[in-house]
């Protein structure tokens, strides 16, 4: 077996291999910290259910059983809107033009959500999701082959290597002690409107990746559930519009 | 094994873990672990389509013509496996291109599923649906690392009962599959690997049906005879 030379039609060259890797790392340390994975694929309902099994009941004996759960309702967006917490894992297995997976990306932010996105074809621009893991080919078939079915069999099996590393697992330490952070006090912080206000001058329920936070929201008037925004110091700055145009 | 022996020994010795703070090293090695299982994973499909070649020819061929006589292809699987076999399905019923044809898996309606597992029992789940929907034109793809899981074996032998066409994809050494008299085709994935096996049940898949859509793509005389 020859693992520095791939065979011709290898399937995993060296930046696939290195996303794979640095995305296992990823969802081990969320997994560590109390993460489900959600898995969603639209286009290919039984991806999503073979993640979800993969992680729950592991092939190998002795490995931990890990909370991944495939959403696959008709609305697949408004299942993990409702499912999805703080520290939580989102994964689709979808091409990079599926709306509903294109709509869950941007607002996985809000809900606090790592996000995974394995696909072919075109690819989704960069920074769609935390960790793209792709196969370029613009066959059709791909999805049939065993293609995506081996990405996420290595990041099963990558995520239990990491495992044996618990001092890796930690996060980096980034966290800010007290409330002098610029990063966390002035950056416009990503959130969807949970409630709208109850009278013209109240504020709104919004969830961000922190959780859930009262905003002012008199600079933009009328806020609806699930309007995505922007919140800078307590107060909603401005609207995101739908996903054409953050997409491009 | 170094797994197990990882996590017997670890707790002994806790600095050596917790002291471990740049990933550099764990990241390369996973990406060097990725490399060499996915040119494994390539290697063993490649294998297995030289293997079974003139095999999976006839086996698709086979299954062309029963289709044309508007046959139907059931999928079964357990766990991994039954999502595979729900792909497959897919790839039947809602391909990107060629000729659909009507394939389900017999895992994917949970009310079905869960009757039968809990009123007849689990090894029955899939052989009480072939006994209600079979016909003597219909296939039955059996996927099976082990090639031993009980349930899809009384449904293969329900199956050729019927006159159904069956075709099993096993792994490992093939365990009852491999040696099954009612199945018509068996193959093989010759790898301890799980997911690896999995992976070229895909690929195996896949060739009958590109030798499924080439056989029914060919004009062909008399069509409406008989």
């Amino acid at each position: 077996m020859t693992i520095t030379k791939e065979p011709s039609g290898g399937y995993i060259d060296a930046s696939l291999s290195a996303d794979l890797a640095a995305a296992a790392l990823d969802l081990a340390r969320k997994f560590h910290d109390g993460a489900t994975l959600w898995v969603m694929s639209p286009q290919w309902e039984p991806h999503a259910h073979h993640v979800a099994v993969e992680f729950v009941h592991p092939v190998i004996m002795g490995k931990r059983a890990l909370p991944s759960v495939a959403l696959v309702e008709p609305d697949p967006v408004a299942q993990a809107r409702v499912a999805t917490q703080p520290g939580d894992l989102l994964m689709a297995v979808a091409s990079a033009d599926q709306p509903a997976v294109i709509d869950a990306m941007r607002r996985a932010p809000a809900w606090g959500a790592l996000t995974l996105w394995i696909g072919s074809g075109p690819r989704p621009p960069a920074g769609a999701a935390n960790h793209i893991l792709w196969v370029d080919s613009d066959d059709p078939m791909v999805s049939a082959t065993g293609r995506f079915v081996l990405l996420y069999h290595l990041l099963w099996e990558l995520t239990h290597v990491c495992f044996e590393h618990p001092g890796l697992l930690k996060p980096p330490a980034e966290d800010c002690a007290d409330d002098v952070c610029v990063t966390c006090s002035d950056e416009g912080r990503l959130a969807e409107v949970i409630l709208e206000p109850a009278d013209p001058l109240g504020q709104a329920l919004v969830r961000t990746a922190k959780g859930e936070e009262w905003v002012d929201v008199s600079v933009l008037g009328d806020v609806a559930a699930n309007d995505l925004v922007l919140v800078h110091a307590g107060t909603a700055i401005t609207r995101l519009d739908d996903a054409r145009e953050v997409n491009r | 094994m170094t797994t197990h022996d990882n996590e017997s020994t670890g707790f002994l010795y806790p600095f050596i873990e917790s002291e471990e703070t740049d990933a550099g090293s764990l990241l390369e090695d996973l990406a060097a672990s990725a490399r060499g299982k996915a040119a494994e994973s390539a290697r063993l499909q490649k294998e297995s389509l030289e293997e079974y070649g003139p095999g999976l020819t006839e086996a698709g061929t086979a299954m062309a013509e029963r289709f044309l006589r508007g046959g139907r292809l059931y999928t079964l699987g357990n766990g991994g496996s039954s999502t595979d076999a729900a792909t497959l399905a897919s790839l039947f019923s809602r391909p990107a291109r060629g000729r659909p044809v009507a394939a389900w898996s017999l895992a994917a309606d949970e009310a079905v599923v869960t009757a039968l597992g809990n009123d007849v029992g689990f090894e029955l789940i899939f052989k009480r649906q072939i006994i209600a929907h079979a016909r003597d034109r219909d296939v039955a793809i059996a996927l099976s690392t082990s090639g031993n899981s009980e349930d899809l074996m009384t449904a293969i032998t329900e199956a050729n009962r019927r006159g159904v066409l069956t075709i099993g994809f096993a792994g490992h050494d093939g365990g009852r599959m491999a040696v099954a008299e009612d199945l018509d085709y068996c193959f093989t994935v010759h790898s301890q690997s799980i997911h690896r096996i999995q992976e070229s049940h895909a690929m195996l898949g896949f060739r009958l049906w590109s030798v499924t859509q080439e056989h029914m793509s060919r004009p062909r005389n008399g069509a409406h005879t008989s």
